[in-house]
């Protein structure tokens, strides 16, 4: 069975198209920001938000392997992770470039851009210890409890620490004041933008969990622990 | 107790070990386990145990009034001495079954400690100072023995319980076995005729 | 009973390790060759004045990570390579070789600081303007490394790479405690007041309060895996 068929592949890849097309030549730069730069917000933001989505959906598939003891629960954590990090080095390369145009310098240690070094690493570990181990429950259980404990921790440096020193990071989306201030053009390809790239990470996702289903009953039949 | 085994089978990854297979312990019978050298035996008794996850099926134990409980529930309830069982090498023996017995949230006497010692052969005074590493595999062999009946186990799992035990040994394999019966059952899997025949039930993998 | 297995956990681990001195002999050789190569390469006066702070606060927390990670595995893995594992999963409840061997890895992670932290001082000539603060940062800093450290290498003791691992699964875990605590230590250095420090501190309890529940619930998934 197809993950989406083909009205469902159509309408997002013309909704991808329209949406970078409106990226760039509808939306007006935003004031306040050098040159054209405000307009990586249409990019920067989703792939941010879908590397903490797959995080979550990383952990939450993970709680749920351990307490059901179904493979299928493991399939879904490591696709989320995978494609996590996917995203995660999308989110960090945009950021970087954005800090090279607003403050000359690709890499300075702003409290956002640690953050998302250390989401990053724990992505790695995660995916290093799912390949340090051969047995397949052993190493859902394993991975799934270092998931969960990742994400206790991951938290404080996130939202704790850039409290501790001054960022010199945009405002988020939604301000400190509790209001989106943004003109409703940008709004309006912001919004688009963010719809259409959690629908092309759902499909993704939907792909990748799938796919490692097959491979994993595969190797299941063919009685060796790799396909 | 009974501990009832219900379609239990265990696989790693893709190669089934065993099962999917059904029994029960009775109180007062000793169950044998036999099978070639690869047939999952040594796995058996360790998902038996608790030690490890059945793949399908289930492992629990009845009380008499057929109350239910998981094998991870009742604590102490199980008794194992298998190949994979070490104790601390840094240890004495002494050391070993009171560390055992407080952490089971059952602590023995010293005196009480040294008979259990006796009991298996090994003599308490002269291993007094000795530390568990500096035993001989025969004596190691004893001493996990001991191990296995310190908690009073309701089951007890005996897996080649006569590996490196001389004539001796073996008596005290057999006497063990014996003073099982008199407070619960017991599961010995083993390629020895002479163990096998103590079985009162037979399962053949 | 719980406490008291606990106890009894730690306790044979303490009477094993000072029949061996592996663990301790390990962590404070390499915490001290690290403090000769520092104190040797750095020192005391290279530094300028406003530098020393920050630099040498980095500095303490990277001598006290590393050593951590060079012998705080030992809790588990240990036990899994020597086969007694199997005996322990039997006997003892889950909760109680959890905090027995958070116990163990906060004492020996105590020796350490306690040999370490002096020395670094003195050789660095690192003043100390808030001890009070100090200590607190050193003992939530040292908490949070215990309790990460101890359920990391539950996990990696059931691995083929162990020693390799562990420090690769600890440190994003442990870079959130670590800033705190390097800042804390920075403010600890420079001003006497108190409160200056609180924000550090407060993280750190925060961190070391979910982390220790956090792995003592989890830590049944992993014990009997």
């Amino acid at each position: 069975m197809q993950v989406l068929g083909t009205a469902g592949k159509v309408v997002l890849g013309l909704g991808m198209a329209v949406v970078l097309w409106a990226a760039f030549l509808y939306a007006h730069p935003a004031e306040s920001f050098v040159g054209e730069s405000s307009r990586i917000v249409f990019f920067h933001v989703p792939t941010a938000w879908i590397s903490a989505l797959a995080f979550l959906l990383a952990a939450l598939h993970s709680g749920l392997y351990l307490k059901t003891r179904k493979m299928e629960r493991d399939d879904a954590a490591a696709a989320a992770a995978r494609l996590g990090v996917l995203f995660c080095v999308l989110a960090t390369v945009t950021g970087s470039l954005f800090a090279k145009v607003m403050w000359n310098s690709y890499w300075n240690w702003d409290p956002r851009q640690t953050s998302i070094v250390l989401l990053l690493l724990v992505y790695g570990a995660y995916l290093g210890l799912r390949q340090a181990i051969e047995e397949p429950e052993r190493r859902a259980t394993l991975s799934a409890a270092y998931a969960l404990i990742a994400f206790v921790s991951v938290p404080f440096l996130m939202f704790a620490v850039p409290r501790m020193y001054a960022s010199l990071h945009p405002d988020t989306v939604i301000n400190a004041r509790g209001r989106i201030e943004m003109s409703p053009d940008i709004k309006l390809v912001f919004f688009s933008s963010m719809i259409a790239f959690t629908a092309l990470f759902a499909w993704m996702y939907a792909l990748d969990v799938k796919a490692t289903r097959l491979v994993r009953r595969l190797s299941e039949r063919a009685g060796g622990f790799e396909a | 107790m009974r501990l009832v085994a219900e379609n239990v089978s265990r696989a790693f990854g893709p190669r089934r070990i065993f099962g999917p297979l059904s029994f029960a312990t009775e109180p007062g019978r000793v169950l044998g386990v036999a099978g070639p050298n690869g047939s999952g035996k040594t796995t058996l008794v360790k998902v038996l145990a608790g030690l490890l996850r059945p793949s399908e099926g289930s492992v629990r134990l009845e009380g008499p009034a057929g109350a239910r409980l998981s094998v991870h529930e009742a604590a102490g309830a199980i008794g194992w001495c298998a190949p994979d069982l070490s104790l601390y090498g840094e240890l004495t023996p002494a050391e070993n079954l009171e560390f055992f017995a407080r952490v089971a949230g059952r602590p023995r006497a010293r005196d009480e400690v040294d008979g259990r010692l006796a009991s298996v052969g090994l003599d308490p005074r002269r291993l007094r100072s000795i530390r568990t590493r500096f035993l001989s595999t025969g004596q190691r062999q004893r001493l996990k023995l001991a191990y296995s009946v310190l908690s009073d186990p309701a089951v007890l799992l005996l897996d080649e319980p006569g590996s490196n035990l001389d004539e001796a040994g073996h008596r005290a394999v057999a006497a063990i076995v014996a003073g099982q019966r008199e407070r619960g059952s017991v599961v010995l899997a083993t390629n020895d005729p002479a163990e096998l025949a103590l079985a009162d039930e037979r399962v053949t993998l | 009973m719980i406490l008291r297995a606990a106890a009894a956990v730690f306790v044979k681990d303490l009477r094993t390790e000072w029949r061996t001195r592996v663990a301790i002999n390990a962590l404070l050789l390499f915490a001290f060759s690290v403090l000769v190569l520092v104190g040797y390469a750095v020192g005391p006066t290279r530094l300028t004045l406003e530098d020393r702070p920050v630099v040498n606060s980095v500095l303490l927390w990277i001598v006290l990570f590393f050593s951590a990670m060079t012998g705080l595995s030992r809790a588990f893995v240990n036990e899994e390579e020597t086969g007694t594992a199997a005996a322990l999963r039997l006997s003892a409840p889950p909760a109680a070789v959890f905090l027995g061997k958070l116990l163990g890895n906060l004492a020996l992670l105590g020796v350490v600081m306690a040999v370490v932290v002096p020395l670094f001082l003195a050789l660095m000539s690192f003043g100390i303007a808030a001890p009070g603060l100090f200590l607190a940062v050193l003992a939530l800093g040292g908490v949070g490394i215990a309790a990460a450290s101890t359920f990391i290498a539950a996990i990696v003791a059931k691995t083929a790479a162990k020693g390799a691992l562990f420090a690769v699964l600890a440190t994003p875990l442990l870079l959130p405690p670590l800033v705190a605590a390097v800042t804390g230590t920075q403010i600890a250095a420079t001003q006497p007041d108190l409160v200056a420090g609180l924000d550090a501190v407060r993280l750190l309890f925060a961190y070391d309060g979910l982390m220790v529940t956090a792995s003592f619930f989890l830590f049944d998934a992993v014990w009997r895996e």
